[in-house]
């Protein structure tokens, strides 16, 4: 099948756009778990914290799918590299950490 | 207090799932990393399974044990992080968040996973199947291991 070809780049798009998503706070969808209420878009507290973990998936999962898609006709000539679908997520991994380090250094 | 009945049983059912992902992650990652072609000892069998084998149920367990894990989260959210915030139990409250960014990249790599794994076996794919696999297993036991310490800290409605 064709489109298993862009799988190695799938993983590493999701990957980068969703660290790009949390630190930018790109997501698709803000919940009001207190009042049960979603919205579109990044929004600000309404009643109690907003979450933003379902739209930064959302986020991630469209921007993935649509750049898999650009590159679906470049790879009939050329083949994404299997390992930058493990080597990248490992690293955005390793960034994640990095970036949540002032939990564990207090 | 039905709410909170409800919150409970799909966290114990979101624990027994991750406890099956957990042994199936870990047999074939066994499988991947450390073949067996003798089953002469406990060892060996747990590492001599077919590894391929896994592949489906183990995607099928990740991504339900996720989806019951996002339900869950709405009373983590509410309940146990204002908890751990006021209580400054910062240790535990960064495993947590790095946990929900390990699991939404293990949730990116899922498609990759399937296509390393597909029979009959590329022998050009193994090395990519071994850290594919070892990089799953790696975010499963660990946020296994996050929730579980995080339940005996708190609990999702504890006192």
């Amino acid at each position: 099948m064709s489109y298993t070809r862009v799988f190695p780049l799938f993983a590493a798009a999701f990957a980068v756009v969703y660290v790009l998503s949390v630190e930018g706070n790109w997501a698709l969808v803000t919940y009001h778990p207190r009042i049960n209420e979603w919205e579109w878009l990044t929004r600000p507290a309404k009643s109690g914290p907003p979450m933003y973990w379902y739209g930064w998936l959302a986020t991630s999962f469209l921007a993935a799918s649509a750049i898999s898609l650009v590159a679906l006709p470049l790879t009939r000539r050329w083949q994404p590299p299997v390992w930058i679908g493990w080597a990248v997520p490992l690293a955005v991994m390793l960034v994640f950490v990095y970036l949540l380090r002032s939990f564990f250094l207090r | 207090m039905r709410g909170r009945a409800v919150f409970t049983t799909l966290l114990i059912i979101h624990g027994l799932m991750a406890v099956a992902l957990l042994g199936s992650m870990t047999h074939q990652t066994a499988a991947a990393l450390w073949p067996a072609t003798s089953k002469a000892s406990f060892i060996s069998s747990f590492r001599g399974v077919a590894g391929a084998r896994y592949t489906v149920a183990n995607i099928i367990l990740y991504v339900v044990t996720g989806l019951l894990g996002a339900v869950v989260y709405v009373a983590y959210r509410l309940a146990v992080r204002p908890y751990l915030e006021s209580a400054q139990l910062w240790t535990i409250n960064g495993s947590f968040e790095l946990k929900e960014q390990f699991a939404a990249i293990g949730l990116g790599m899922l498609p990759l996973y399937w296509w390393v794994w597909r029979t009959p076996l590329d022998p050009k794919l193994a090395s990519a199947r071994g850290a594919v696999t070892a990089l799953l297993c790696f975010i499963v036991w660990y946020s296994f291991l996050v929730g579980h310490v995080l339940n005996n800290v708190r609990g999702l409605f504890g006192r």
